[in-house]
């Protein structure tokens, strides 16, 4: 082919511009250790590079809600634990309180220490977070959760805050619960389950008490009407059998029958008797409201009575019953909030190291995508360097060729 | 036989002819470098007389190869245009300093954090920095392709300018040609080969078809069959004109030019133009016009969404939430064979309808008007960024509500008409939601505390409940103070119109039924629960609107249990609705397809689908490009292996001529020396 002489320099420009150019690319990649420099240069690459690094963004925030998380559950099973040793020892108090021989002294001594007990749950349930908010008033964290009100009648301790509680997201599709509000975990208690013996019965009623705690509870929450007072009502009657029944006296309903000796104590739904009466006389008795307690009211309950010299032994022994319930019932939802806590915690834990595996897998992803190998650059980057100095090598021995030098 | 004298015109003839010849060597040796050269020969018949004839000089150039050439200039022109403008693009995408998507995150992750602890105020004023940060990576991103699109303008009129010139630069060079080849019969080459590179350079700019006329004349049409140069060198020339849009320009062809003014003016279709000027409409119809229209829809999808969600909260003052981004107004401009031209119509975005919206633009044009001139119907088309017609839309055709605006059936754009003016069937307008959407996007606070992060509402179970029934969720739906039961006071009452009072409690009967009791104590409505205690209010006959909130119970009620809703006054620890708000970052929020039934996008998927169809745009212009410019190289060599100069064939010629000169003189001297002779012999 007839070859004009401006042809032959445009050829060999040409290669030597192709081959910088290439040449640029390569070095470009090697120098950002990035292949994707552009999002042309892989376009499908350049999207899952977008949505690879959102993940990644999202990885890091997910664990910094986890370390939030974390930190906040610690703090919160730390005041926990607190409470439950501050009602262990309330515990031991109250047992010790039972104690046959206990002058008004030692009352009033062991009162002084529940006081004290009292105090440190209350601020235990008032703690506050880092920056000066309430853990446990529910979402009106500027406010206590529990105050005291200075009147001595009723409960004197009362929570002032909500039910709300807070969620944080540890991935895409996973919130775990960072704050438990103090509705649930310590106002929320029932105190003592009891019943009342009411005078109308015919049959004289010589001692009426709970004898086990936890028949007489299923008993009353199976039976106990929030909405009908009347049904709440219920009376025994002796039988000609020599039994005695129990019927509901707003419903009717008979909850079956007991042997019955007049005098004898007998048992019926974890309620003891002591009656005297014949065929045909009756008991009447009603299930009390249920109330409830927190723990600080239970103690201060018990503090109370301590401080009233003078009460009958019967009394006494009751306030320590209702008491030594009380806090059990009280330990009891701590407790539950403790694993709760814990099986949080290690929720948390979990998807923490979930996500840091998923970081690393993201991470290689986007790094096969987007980054450099750099062997296989340098041998490209090796191979143009050759071709780029054949054609400099080259250009000028051909362009020195010309007829004109022989002529 | 006078054989003496014929020697002398032979030899006279001889190093004419030489003469001639070396001419047209030294004339290609010195042309070497000029632009356009076509390589000259000379060729001579032979002469009954024995002497050298009339000698000729052309061109060598090969028609074919010529035409190659030029139309791989103009495939190189037009992809070389867009492929260096989608590469700023491309770039611009590239930079990690200006991702929306960088920024997007960075967004959602400030979110995160003030919802993980809501009453600190530091993490809420990173959440306005953070949004401040976001719209300005959005409105640069938005602002410099806008500085494109006008650059773009301003090339557009150059090139126009260019190629008018070049067009009248054509058109006299063949009145010259006709002119001087009917004169003299010589072929003018210099004039032709200057002709052919003005030909080559508007090939360049658009893609041209040429065809050859009498005594070397050639007409120019573009490719699509408009003529631009005729024969005897009168010329159609190009004009820039714009549509409603007048930043959107658009390419007309003006057809006889009288007094400097086109008598008739023909619309072109620019993206079909090829060259570099139909590389630049095809770039900014396909990767400027729907770039700047995406970033635009994921500017104002993500601020509709964010408004909406803030709006079902309360904020840390414990007011109901408000819009944190101001939509941008919209300005719909008339198009220019309207009945008058200063009409105006009026259109918004509607907020909460973010997920309907689409990049397109709209036509909206005036069907059926009343007696005084008010429309009553009009049609709606959506349109691309280049005014064609979006595939897979149909024409609403939407009667106007007597008085305020009305909305679109699909797109969450409203329209409004000005009463006081005086339409006519077929005025339209256009209207551009999303174009410059990401720029005029603005915050509508700077507070903190104006983040709605609590819920409006709480629920308090009755502390006297025996059941163990907790919350599972409290759901907020509506908050329009005169629609739901939030009356913007801190307080729970029902609207006027309503009907039934604000529930506000829900007492258990039994384990299964329900009253449910307003702020009096008074039983509103009863119901059972069906299929678990999931939105209770619901399931007693209330809808999303009123009240505007629901809860689920998990857990056994007993008869008795209470539970009551009020609002979340000093409720500044709730993060509900923030954890909802950074959820965003994953909900789809960007209506890619044109039908708006469509499953929306998240914000990064419909950012990285831009990223990718650019990438990719840009990615097949550059092989394109290269492929073209293999094809252009080929031609090139092809036309210069017939055309070009070789010094070094010029350099054998030299000597070959300079030999056939000297021997032709050597004629003359020996028939000097043979006159001599004869003159000596006859002395």
């Amino acid at each position: 082919m007839r070859i004009s002489t401006n042809q032959f320099y445009n050829q060999n420009l040409r290669s030597l511009m192709d081959n910088q150019s290439k040449l640029s690319d390569t070095q470009e990649a090697l120098s950002t250790g990035k292949k994707l420099n552009r999002p042309s240069d892989d376009p499908v690459g350049a999207a899952k590079v977008v949505r690879l690094t959102e993940e990644l963004d999202k990885l890091t925030q997910y664990q910094r809600n986890n370390d939030f998380l974390i930190g906040s559950l610690e703090q919160q099973e730390t005041v926990l634990d607190g409470i439950t040793s501050a009602v262990d020892r309330a515990r031991v108090l109250t047992i010790q309180s039972g104690s046959g021989a206990i002058t008004d002294n030692d009352r009033a001594a062991l009162g002084s220490e529940l006081k004290e007990i009292r105090d440190e749950l209350l601020d235990l349930m008032n703690s506050k977070d880092a920056n000066g908010q309430y853990i446990y008033s529910g979402h009106q964290s500027d406010t206590p959760a529990f105050s005291i009100a200075s009147t001595n009648n009723g409960n004197i301790i009362s929570y002032a805050g909500d039910a709300g509680k807070n969620f944080v997201n540890v991935s895409d599709n996973s919130k775990i619960q960072s704050t438990s509000s103090g509705f649930d975990v310590f106002e929320n208690v029932l105190a003592r389950l009891e019943f009342e013996v009411n005078p109308t019965g015919t049959a004289t009623v010589n001692d009426a008490q709970i004898n086990s705690q936890d028949a007489f509870d299923r008993f009353h929450s199976a039976n106990f009407d929030n909405l009908t007072p009347a049904n709440n009502n219920f009376e025994l009657t002796v039988q000609a059998s020599g039994e005695v029944e129990l019927t509901n006296s707003g419903t009717g309903a008979s909850y079956g029958t007991v042997p019955f000796t007049s005098g004898q104590p007998f048992t019926i739904e974890g309620m003891e008797f002591t009656v005297t009466g014949g065929v045909g006389d009756t008991v009447d008795f009603s299930l009390q409201t249920p109330e409830k307690k927190n723990l600080a009211q239970t103690v201060n309950d018990l503090y109370e009575v301590l401080s009233t010299p003078g009460l009958s032994q019967e009394t006494y022994q009751k306030a320590l019953d209702d008491t030594l319930i009380g806090l059990d019932n009280g330990l009891q939802k701590v407790a539950l909030e403790r694993s709760s806590v814990g099986g949080r915690m290690n929720a948390a834990q979990s998807s923490y190291s979930n996500n840091l595996d998923l970081e690393v897998v993201t991470k290689a992803a986007r790094s096969a995508i987007e980054d450099v190998d750099y062997a296989e650059a340098s041998v490209e980057f090796s191979k143009q360097e050759a071709a780029l100095n054949a054609t400099l090598a080259t250009f000028p021995k051909l362009s020195n060729l010309s007829l004109f030098d022989y002529i | 036989m006078a054989a003496n004298v014929d020697l002398f015109t032979i030899a006279t003839s001889g190093v004419n002819a030489s003469n001639q010849l070396l001419n047209t060597t030294s004339r290609n040796i010195a042309n070497v470098n000029t632009d356009g050269y076509v390589r000259e020969r000379t060729t001579f018949t032979g002469s009954i007389l024995g002497s050298v004839g009339q000698g000729n000089t052309e061109r060598v150039i090969n028609v074919f190869a010529q035409n190659q050439l030029r139309r791989d200039i103009t495939s190189v022109g037009e992809l070389e245009a867009f492929a260096q403008k989608t590469s700023t693009i491309d770039n611009l995408l590239a930079s990690e300093a200006n991702s929306i998507s960088t920024g997007l995150s960075k967004f959602f992750a400030s979110i995160q954090t003030a919802a993980d602890d809501p009453t600190n105020i530091a993490s809420r004023e990173t959440v306005i920095g953070e949004a401040e940060a976001l719209m300005n990576r959005m409105g640069t991103m938005s602002d410099y392709l806008q500085d494109k699109e006008e650059e773009l303008n301003l090339e557009f009129s150059s090139q126009v300018e260019r190629a008018n010139s070049l067009l009248e630069n054509i058109g006299a060079l063949n009145k010259k040609i006709l002119f001087s080849q009917s004169g003299s019969g010589q072929e003018p080459s210099s004039l032709m080969n200057e002709r052919d590179l003005a030909i080559n350079e508007l090939a360049q700019m658009m893609s041209v078809e040429v065809r050859d006329g009498a005594n070397g004349t050639k007409a120019v049409n573009l490719t699509s069959g408009e003529s631009l140069v005729m024969d005897n060198g009168s010329v159609n020339l190009l004009e820039l004109s714009s549509g409603p849009d007048t930043t959107d320009k658009q390419l007309e062809l003006g057809y006889n030019i009288a007094d400097g003014e086109p008598q008739a003016t023909v619309r072109l279709t620019e993206d079909k133009l090829g060259g570099s000027l139909g590389g630049l409409f095809r770039f900014r119809n396909e990767i400027l016009g729907p770039a700047q229209r995406d970033i635009g829809q994921i500017a104002v999808a993500m601020a509709d969404a964010m408004n909406s969600q803030n709006k079902l909260g309360m904020d840390l003052d414990g007011d109901l939430g408000g819009d944190l981004f101001t939509l941008p107004p919209l300005s719909p401009q008339g198009y220019a064979d309207n009945s008058s031209a200063t009409l105006s119509m009026d259109a918004a975005f509607v907020a909460g309808k973010g997920t309907q919206m689409t990049d397109a633009d709209y036509r909206v044009e005036v069907d059926t008007v009343d007696g005084a001139g008010q429309p009553l119907t009009v049609k709606v088309t959506a349109l691309n960024s280049d005014g064609t017609v979006k595939q897979g839309t149909t024409e609403q055709s939407i009667t106007l509500n007597a008085s305020g605006p009305t909305e679109f059936s699909q797109g969450g754009i409203e329209i409004e008409f000005d009463s006081s003016l005086t339409y006519a069937s077929g005025d339209a307008f256009l209207v551009q939601p999303m174009k410059n959407a990401a720029s005029e996007l603005t915050l509508a606070t700077s507070r903190g505390e104006d983040l709605a992060m609590a819920a409006p509402v709480r629920l308090t179970p009755a502390s006297g409940n025996l059941g163990d029934a907790q919350m599972t969720s409290l759901t907020v739906t509506n908050t329009w103070i005169g629609e739901s039961a939030f009356d913007g006071a801190g307080g729970i009452t029902a609207p006027s119109g309503a009907g039934v009072s604000a529930p506000v409690e829900i007492v258990f009967t039994s384990a299964t039924d329900y009253n449910v009791l307003d702020s009096g104590g008074s039983i509103i409505t009863s119901a059972t629960v069906s299929g678990g205690y999931n939105n209770l209010l619901e399931q007693a006959g209330f809808n999303q609107d009123y009240p505007g909130y629901d809860f689920s119970l998990e857990g056994l009620p007993v008869a008795g249990d209470s539970f009551s809703v009020s609002y979340n006054t000093n409720g500044v620890n709730d993060n509900a609705n923030a954890v909802k708000l950074a959820e965003l970052q994953q909900t789809g929020l960007v209506q890619l397809s044109t039908n708006a039934a469509s499953e929306p996008r998240s914000l990064h998927d419909s950012y990285s689908s831009l990223v990718g169809r650019v990438g990719e745009k840009s990615a097949n212009s550059q092989i394109s490009l290269e492929a073209a410019e293999a094809m252009q190289e080929q031609s090139q060599t092809w036309f210069d292996s017939v055309s070009g100069v070789s010094l070094d064939e010029e350099a054998a010629n030299l000597v070959r001529f300079q030999q056939s000169y000297a021997a032709a003189a050597r004629i003359l001297s020996t028939a000097q020396e043979l006159f001599d002779t004869i003159l000596s012999a006859a002395r």
